[in-house]
């Protein structure tokens, strides 16, 4: 009898050890925790809002997940010693009503040479952006996104004009140096 | 005072020189030129190329110039026609002003841009075989 009270009490300690352990290797998931705010409006209408807090990936130790960083490309700067070469591609179309292959050409390769022109002052420059949205009961009514850029550019090259199936296509090239902007 | 020493062929040699730089100098003038194009959604909408006679002597330096063959005219207008894809490839080397503007409501984008050389004063030589025009650059340039 004593023998079997020892045995079963041994049984029960390494029963207990091994779930234990088991427990230990095993993933532990956290569940996520329920926050809740109470947002009050002036005219007393009480909403409850609840949100769950991201769930974070977790390995078999319970870490992070690894997230593979992002190699970023140096952005070429203007320095003093080296110039910058600005490449750029723009776009026209002829307008519908033209006479002549050759006129839609003319007109179309002016459309992408002020776009080639505007696309290099955004590059130098920079866009201004504004936007706006008119919301009128919960639903978007009216989105605008305004941008506009102004500037001077002197010394732009053609490389390249092609012209197919109506698109005209201009390819310049624009050289800067530390002088242009030094004062 | 006529001499046998040949002063007679040296006076006329003078002569000539001083009508040749008279006459250069009389067929130069100087031309006010203003540009401007619009494009609207990558179509061109507009585009004026106004050209007038300086009434008052330019300030500035020449500094760019191009050439182009004359066929023994004046006329800087019928010239500036006749090589127009030329010219204006010229004045967009000057520096032209750039504006755009783009607006986007409710994903519906309608692009405006605008072109521009401000009124430049240019000044020209006539000659008997080509034509030469030549940049007058302001001084805050």
């Amino acid at each position: 009898m004593k023998y079997s009270l020892v045995l079963i009490s041994l049984l029960c300690i390494t029963a207990f050890g091994a779930e234990e352990k088991k427990a230990a290797s095993e993933v532990t998931y956290i569940p996520p925790v329920k926050k809740a705010e109470t947002i009050t409006i002036p005219n007393n209408t009480t909403i409850n809002v609840s949100y769950e807090k991201p769930k974070k990936a977790l390995n078999g130790a319970g870490c992070p997940a690894k997230v593979h960083s992002m190699v970023k490309e140096k952005p070429e700067v203007l320095t003093a010693d080296k110039p910058l070469l600005i490449s750029v591609v723009g776009q026209g179309v002829a307008p519908v009503n033209t006479n002549s292959p050759a006129q839609a050409y003319a007109l179309a390769k002016r459309a992408a040479t002020a776009d080639a022109y505007r696309l290099i002052a955004e590059k130098i420059k920079g866009v201004n952006v504004d936007g706006q949205d008119l919301i009128k009961n919960m639903m978007v009514k009216r989105s605008t996104v305004r941008t506009s850029v102004q500037a001077m550019v002197r010394n732009a090259n053609i490389v390249e004009t092609t012209f197919k199936d109506g698109l005209c296509e201009v390819e310049m090239e624009i050289t800067l140096s530390h002088a242009d902007f030094a004062h | 005072m006529r001499s046998r020493d040949g002063n007679h062929s040296f006076t006329r040699r003078l002569c000539s020189l001083i009508f040749l730089f008279s006459s250069l100098a009389l067929n130069a003038g100087e031309y006010l030129v203003s540009y401007k194009y619009i494009v609207k959604n990558a179509t061109l909408y507009n585009e004026s190329l106004d050209i007038s006679k300086s009434m008052t002597k330019c300030e500035g330096v020449p500094s760019q110039n191009i050439i182009f063959p004359s066929t023994h005219e004046n006329n800087f207008q019928e010239l500036i026609t006749r090589h127009k894809e030329e010219f204006i490839e010229y004045i967009h080397k000057l520096g032209i002003d750039v504006q755009s503007r783009d607006i986007t409501t409710n994903n519906q984008i309608n692009t405006t841009t605008t072109l521009t050389l401000k009124t430049t004063c240019f000044k020209v030589d006539f000659n008997d075989t080509f034509v030469k025009i030549s940049h007058l650059k302001q001084p805050q340039d």
